[in-house]
């Protein structure tokens, strides 16, 4: 059995909800819209109007207060970065020590490999002359 | 044709407005307005009357919650299509197919055009619910919603390409599945 796209367009064609589908919809959403219900406004906090007003009536003591906050802080930011400073140099020197460490290591290991190397060839060349000695010999006697 | 067009998208940009501003009998004619197509991509996608009136009811209800961030009508056309077709798809992951069906469930008969075949027709649906969620979606939103390719790909984020053979392969998988239901029904009878 075959189909066209018309056979297709007609079968996938749009239905209708209903009757009431869009009553029914207004209803939940009325429905929703009732759930969420309005922020009541939070009750004023108690504010603190005396102690405010202490302050308000003497600047000077706010200022010096202000004052001696704000140096507080700069003086925690000031030791805080030089810990910074300091804690990045030790850092630092550790790191250049474990270099060193490690370069200290590695020259040590290509003096042995130079060392095994030559005591090799030193080894290989005794054997060379050893088995050229007879040769040498006979040759002389021919002579 | 024109003229009405152009009236017709005046209207809905009225009720848009009016909407926006939280005018309730607005919101109802845009919900009029469209829902034949929400109900019937959800309808064609689930083979549910009542699943898909629910997830419809839902985007209506999602639309109330999201309607500021609507800018058009045809913004509207495009948001709901877009939210519609999710929604099917977390739904038809949620259920593994359900498929008893009360009789008023049923689908409505339909109004056959002269040419066309009913039997055919309610084949056809049936096919189409065997296939993929996503290759339906694109069948529905093609045959259902006469979108282009471009544009079922801005609905269902997907490459274009991938929506061209997409829907290739959906009509040769519902031409190959209608083709083995006709022999289904030929071996019941002999």
């Amino acid at each position: 059995m075959h189909f066209s796209e018309d056979d297709l367009r007609e079968a996938l064609k749009r239905k209708d909800p209903g009757e009431g589908f869009t009553q029914r919809t207004m209803a939940r959403v009325n429905q929703a819209k009732s759930k969420t219900k309005p922020v009541l406004a939070r009750p004023e906090k108690k504010s603190n109007g005396a102690f405010m007003g202490w302050w308000m009536h003497r600047p000077a003591w706010a200022m010096a207060v202000v004052a001696v906050l704000l140096l507080a802080f700069g003086i925690a930011g000031y030791q805080y970065s030089e810990y910074r400073h300091a804690e990045e140099m030790r850092m630092a020197r550790v790191k250049q020590q474990q270099l060193q460490q490690e370069a200290e290591r590695a020259r040590d290991q290509a003096i042995m490999a130079l060392e095994i190397a030559r005591a090799k060839m030193n080894h290989v060349l005794r054997h060379a002359q050893l088995q050229a000695e007879p040769n040498d010999k006979i040759r002389r006697e021919r002579l | 044709m024109e003229q009405t067009a152009a009236f017709e998208d005046d209207r809905l940009n009225l009720a848009l407005n009016r909407a926006l501003t939280g005018d309730a009998q607005a919101f109802a004619d845009l919900v009029r307005e469209h829902q034949g197509m929400v109900f019937s991509i959800a309808y064609h996608f689930l083979q549910d009357r009542s699943l898909a009136e629910d997830l419809a009811q839902e985007v209506f209800l999602e639309l109330f919650q999201s309607i500021d961030r609507i800018q058009s009508p045809a913004h509207l056309t495009y948001w709901l299509r877009r939210v519609t077709a999710n929604r099917c798809i977390d739904q038809g992951r949620k259920k593994h197919r359900r498929r008893e069906m009360a009789l008023e469930e049923a689908p409505e008969p339909m109004v056959a055009s002269a040419h066309a075949d009913p039997m055919l027709l309610e084949r056809l649906q049936q096919s189409l619910a065997t296939l993929p969620e996503r290759q339906r979606l694109v069948v529905i939103m093609r045959f259902q919603e006469g979108l282009g390719p471009a544009e079922i790909a801005e609905v269902l984020e997907m490459p274009v390409n991938t929506v061209k053979s997409t829907l290739h392969r959906s009509l040769a998988d519902l031409r190959k599945g209608l083709t083995r239901k006709i022999r289904e029904v030929r071996y019941a009878f002999f």
